[in-house]
């Protein structure tokens, strides 16, 4: 064998094929997931309180008097109000077009981002702690979203207008915590798990305590709409609040695929090859956190998300964050839109009316019982 | 129990010896990089002893160096220590002369690998993918593979031995060829200092000489400095040209296998009565009888 060494202008099978991280199932997941997208955005553009033919509903969508208009783009992704609702809105835009670029489209936009913003989120959470089980919500980020939320509605009712950057605030400050009780000259991944478990625990019990102090239902509702997770209602506004945050963490993500995968090998291989590990883990903790917390702030806290829809992806395309960050990026809004149409439209399918269910309910009921059969199929669930 | 070996003389005893030897100190004298490491006394936070206190150990530029001992004599938190990977109470560690504190963890990766006693890798990493890893110190954050990172890896993957297994998954491995993709990531990573803990134990014993032969190959090719600890004092005496015999945090002894290996070292360190045949031609030869009653 060392006899062989020493030919380096030699071809060999494959040596193309080093650091080339695409392949078929990954192409395949994207392209996949992106039909899935058009689909559901179909549906949810098509049927709701006010019905149209899929016909109708495609005209809509591609109504040239919207797309066409500079104009219309500028009101809709720059604001400042909600977009040409009544006198703003341009002659001759019929009132098809009208709901489905105010209300359906942005609501499908904003599940994209929150998709993919969660499931990028919770791959680099378990890269970072190296446990499988690990995501924003297990790592603290939710509950301090939720107390931040509940405070903000129930004490300081006149500061709603900041809920959105209070919840990240209150998501980051509940990290550093969960990080800082974890840290012992290091840290470690089960100690990050497990202090992210006690202030879990600690924030919802203060969570439950202040639904006591809420004046009125409306609170109660609202409060309970934020801490289970909802796409309801959400426009262009919204979409204008995650729009950047998403897109920065996005792309810090895809350039960190590699020290991730460095983060994989474990805290002494990754320091033995020149990685200073707890920075790097910070770091990329920080753009988690940057994701997790953009999407608490226009969704609130939608639970199992950033949990299960890494471990879809990495049982098609594998470990590599490589493709692993680009499988969520796509996979992500894919199961987030589907979850919505079924949140959206599940009782006026079953003709209970216009009422809709908080989409966290949804990845709740289906992502519990779709982890746990994950679990009974692998031998050994936690490592990744 | 104390060391009676001088071991800041020892370095320069034993230069000239066999023939073989002296071929490798010509490339010793060229561009190979000696390890040093001074007073050292190291500490775990659980304790208030220091667990390992020795006076200088050196791995001579361009030899292979086994660090052996009983459990618990320190021998790889010495090489930890030697790794940078432990920061030590008190004293230094020289790679030619040169603080390793003072080296960027980079520039430190690009000089001196370490590969741990146990690592674990996702399953679906492939061979080439682990290796790929080993050039992490050599790009930067946003970098893009070089014909450089290629030839590293290929070479790296040929010298372990693992080119037929090149695009198999990690958990389609066996034990002793996952440790030989683990070497070929650390040859990737093409430093001029190699230190391995414990890299045979567990292995069976194809693929502890096969680990060992590419390690011999490494470092007659390239000059390249090793330290290695080894479980088996045997295959220490086999293939290392220094022997480092640790006992309770201290060297004990330092010298060529044939002159660290004896009876009363086996009986005083390892609490093994055993006979040696120092005349073997692949180093001494240990005959273990029976353990000593402490």
């Amino acid at each position: 064998m060392a006899g062989e060494a020493g030919h380096p202008g030699e071809t060999r099978p494959g040596s193309e094929y080093g650091g080339r991280w695409y392949d078929r199932r990954l192409f395949g997941l994207c392209l996949g997931s992106l039909l899935v997208v058009v689909a559901g955005a179909l549906v949810q553009v098509r049927y709701g309180s006010f019905d149209m033919t899929l016909g109708q509903a495609w005209s809509a969508v591609f109504a040239p008097e919207v797309i066409l208009d500079g104009q219309a783009w500028r009101a809709m992704l720059l604001g400042p109000d909600v977009p040409y609702l009544g006198a703003e809105f341009p002659e001759g835009v019929g009132r098809r077009p009208l709901i489905v670029w105010t209300i359906r489209m942005p609501r499908v936009f904003v599940g994209v981002l929150v998709g993919m913003s969660l499931a990028v989120s919770g791959a680099i959470f378990q890269a970072v702690t190296r446990n499988e089980l690990a995501s924003p919500f297990v790592l603290g980020v939710s509950s301090g979203a939720g107390l931040a939320i509940l405070l903000t509605l129930v004490l300081f009712s006149s500061l709603t207008a900041f809920l959105p950057l209070f919840a990240a605030v209150g998501g980051a400050v509940a990290f550093v915590l969960v990080y800082a009780i974890a840290w012992k000259g290091g840290t470690s991944p089960v100690r990050l798990v497990l202090a992210g478990v006690v202030v879990n625990m600690v924030f919802q019990s203060l969570q439950r305590g202040l639904f006591f102090f809420a004046d009125d239902l409306g609170i109660v509702r609202s409060a309970l709409s934020w801490i289970t997770g909802s796409l309801t209602g959400v426009e262009w506004p919204e979409f204008r609040i995650i729009a950047i945050p998403t897109i920065v963490a996005m792309i810090l993500a895809l350039a960190g695929a590699r020290q991730l995968n460095v983060l994989l090998l474990g805290s002494e291989t990754a320091k033995s090859l020149g990685m200073r590990v707890e920075r790097m883990r910070f770091l990329l903790s920080g753009v988690a956190i940057l994701a997790a917390t953009a999407s608490v702030a226009v969704a609130g806290i939608i639970g199992f998300f950033g949990l299960v829809v890494p471990h879809v992806v990495r049982l098609v395309v594998g470990s590599d964050y490589r493709r692993l960050v680009v499988g969520c990026l796509f996979a992500g809004p894919a199961l987030m839109v589907v979850a919505d149409v079924g949140a959206r439209l599940f009782l006026l399918a079953i003709g209970q009316g216009p009422a809709q269910i908080p989409v966290g309910v949804v990845t709740g009921v289906v992502g519990g019982p779709y982890f746990l059969y994950l679990m009974r199929r692998k031998q050994n669930v936690g490592d990744i | 129990m104390s060391g009676h070996g001088d071991f800041a003389g020892a370095s320069s005893g034993h230069e000239n010896d066999s023939g073989a030897r002296t071929e490798r100190d010509v490339v010793a004298d060229g561009d190979a990089t000696e390890l040093l490491s001074e007073d050292l006394a190291i500490s775990y936070p659980a304790t208030d002893e220091p667990i390992v206190e020795c006076e200088t150990v050196v791995l001579p530029a361009g030899e292979i160096t086994a660090i052996v001992g009983p459990n618990g004599s320190g021998k790889s938190t010495l090489l930890k220590a030697m790794a940078h990977q432990l920061s030590p109470d008190s004293g230094q560690v020289l790679l030619d002369g040169e603080r390793v504190q003072s080296f960027g963890s980079k520039r430190l990766a690009r000089e001196l690998g370490l590969l741990s006693q146990e690592n674990d890798s996702p399953g679906t990493f492939t061979v080439e993918d682990l290796a790929y890893h080993g050039r992490y110190p050599h790009r930067g954050f946003f970098d893009s593979l070089s014909a450089e990172d290629h030839e590293a890896v290929d070479r790296a993957i040929d010298l372990a031995g693992v080119e037929h297994l090149r695009d198999t998954e990690m958990a389609n491995l066996s034990g002793g060829q996952k440790q030989l993709a683990w070497i070929a990531m650390i040859l990737a990573q093409d430093t001029d200092v190699l230190l391995l803990d414990e890299p045979t134990t567990f292995l069976d014993l194809h693929h502890q000489l096969r680990v060992m032969e590419v390690v011999r190959t490494l470092n007659d090719e390239a000059g390249v400095t090793v330290g290695i600890v080894l479980h088996d004092v045997g295959q220490a005496a086999r293939f290392a040209d220094n022997i480092v015999a640790m006992s309770d945090g201290e060297p004990y002894d330092w010298g060529p296998p044939v002159d660290v290996v004896t009876e009363d070292l086996l009986r005083a360190v390892f609490q093994v009565e055993a006979s040696v045949d120092a005349e073997g031609d692949t180093g001494p030869h240990i005959a273990p009888h029976h353990a000593i009653d402490e």
